[in-house]
């Protein structure tokens, strides 16, 4: 492994600074918007809902400013793979697949091979949900910092607390997750650099010899595992010795506020993925 | 203390090994080449199956919640960007580890070799079954269960029971996440179902083998340095 520098690897959900108005909203909009999305975009099989939502997540990556080019630039050395995987969905499942305001008719059969309007309907929607999906990721990780998006989902989570769930803990888990990843990756570009400088080369044995790999990768893991607990012992030592007692009844420094425009994006997304999704058997294709 | 059902441990150790799932995803670390269509062999997962055995259910649920999470926001190919196939699945990784390694802890040797027999049967049923459609895939199943249901026998036989009830931990952890994902997949149709079969045998069981090995290793290191250092906990 000639590189060390994972550090530059490491970026979760690279945030893009701007002002626009999707920037300016509460996080917690963004996060019930961006779950109202995905449930419509999911549950959506027909070519009218993808059409009118692919167009509606285009239009909102537009209105934030996040350039389209860094979107889909991120899935060039991808591409073959999607192409092959889309071919062979294309080829193989027509027989399974029930399309969708459509009957089904074979196109094209020969052996192994069934293209029908099944499956030409399903390779056509799986790549705009795919590119649906891509925008409305982008949309929020792109135009929220990290730390907004777990003030975000805790404040969300809070009402649950009377029912058991422990709102404050979960975002706090999620906030020492992505403190700590930049932290272990430090780590473990140490542990490379130690094994490598002890003579220890980990040259990958091959396809074959995937035990092998796996027991030189175990060099590597097992250090960072136990750094990564005796971290976490220090820390739980330290949030003891400060009387941390949970969630309960604690306020928080950072407030969100929610503004008109929160009101309104909440409007318009909820309604518009209530609509899309109530309606969605009755799309005439 | 007070210790509701999520410890300032569990959440503490929740967070660290979910920050390792996210940064083994992050970088090279993460894929093992093997040599199968799918081309590597992953160790993602193991973070929520050490979570699952090392602090229960309810940390390694979250520790799988987060790598699922993780894997849909990464995901640069249309069947892991759906949330139903990313996910859903991974949070019960950590889960099914987690019931894995709490029924066969306690088994004493008689009954773990049981088990082990029991496994034997159940292998050899699955290559007759695999057997009616694909016979060089049944041979493969055959020799790898084989192998694999020996070394735990081995392991057995010499003592070393809470080992082998960490390797069938790990592989009930990675047959839930290889099953559960490749079964959304074939249900939301981004693979015909004949094609999950093969990618779950031939790429599942090295993917078992290299998580057994991953995490068997964390684990023993890590109870050794745990004992190791002997420190107060309040």
């Amino acid at each position: 492994m000639e590189d060390f520098e994972l550090l530059r690897y490491v970026t979760v959900g690279q945030y893009l600074p701007g002002d626009s108005l999707v920037h300016r909203l509460d996080p917690r909009t963004k996060l019930s918007v961006f779950l109202f999305l995905v449930l419509a975009v999911t549950f959506s099989t027909s070519y009218t809902a993808n059409g009118i939502l692919v167009t509606a997540t285009l239009l909102l990556v537009l209105l934030a400013g996040v350039p389209l080019g860094y979107i889909l630039g991120g899935l060039k050395p991808a591409v073959p793979l999607i192409v092959i995987l889309a071919v062979l969905q294309l080829l193989f499942y027509g027989e399974a697949y029930t399309p969708y305001g459509l009957e089904n008719r074979t196109l094209f059969q020969w052996g192994w091979i069934h293209v029908t309007n099944g499956s030409v309907q399903l390779v056509v929607v799986s790549m705009l949900r795919f590119v649906e999906l891509l925008f409305l990721t982008s949309l929020l990780t792109n135009t929220t910092p990290l730390t907004d998006l777990t003030h975000g989902l805790e404040a969300m989570l809070r009402p649950f607390r009377r029912f058991g769930l422990p709102s404050h803990e979960l975002s706090l888990v999620a906030t020492i997750a992505l403190r700590f990843v930049p932290l272990l990756a430090e780590q473990l570009e140490i542990i490379m650099k130690a094994q490598a400088s002890r003579g220890a080369d980990i040259a990958y044995g091959g396809r074959l010899g995937f035990v092998r790999t796996a027991r030189q990768v175990a060099v590597l893991i097992v250090p960072l595992f136990v750094d990564a607990f005796r971290r976490a012992e220090d820390l739980i030592l330290a949030m003891q010795a400060r009387c941390y007692v949970g969630g309960r009844g604690r306020s928080s420094y950072v407030r969100l506020k929610f503004a008109r425009v929160d009101a309104g994006a909440y409007l318009v997304g909820g309604l518009f993925s209530l609509a899309i999704l109530a309606l969605r058997n009755t799309f005439p294709v | 203390m007070e210790d509701e059902r999520l410890s300032v441990r569990k959440i503490v150790i929740a967070g660290v090994l979910s920050a390792i799932a996210i940064l083994l995803g992050s970088t090279r670390l993460g894929f093992i080449p093997v040599p199968t269509p799918a081309a590597n062999a992953t160790i993602m997962h193991v973070p929520a199956i050490v979570g699952g055995v090392l602090e229960g259910w309810v940390v390694g649920g979250i520790v799988g919640t987060i790598f699922g999470l993780f894997s849909f926001i990464q995901a640069e190919v249309p069947m892991f960007k759906d949330p139903l196939v990313a996910i859903l699945p991974r949070i019960f990784i950590g889960i099914a580890a987690f019931l894995g390694y709490r029924a066969l802890r306690r088994l004493s040797a008689p009954w773990m070799l049981l088990f082990a027999a029991i496994l034997l049967g159940l292998a050899a049923v699955f290559a007759y079954d695999v057997g009616q459609s694909s016979l060089w895939l049944a041979a493969l199943v055959a020799v790898l269960s084989l192998a694999g249901i020996g070394v735990l026998v081995y392991l057995i036989l010499k003592g070393e029971s809470d080992v082998a009830s960490l390797a069938v931990a790990a592989a009930l952890g990675t047959m839930t996440n290889t099953g559960l994902v490749l079964g959304m997949g074939v249900l939301r149709g981004y693979m015909a179902p004949n094609v999950a079969w093969v990618v779950a045998v031939s790429h599942g069981i090295p993917e078992i083998i290299v998580a057994a090995i991953i995490t068997v290793a964390v684990v023993v290191t890590w109870k050794r340095v745990e004992t190791g250092r002997g420190e107060a906990r309040m």
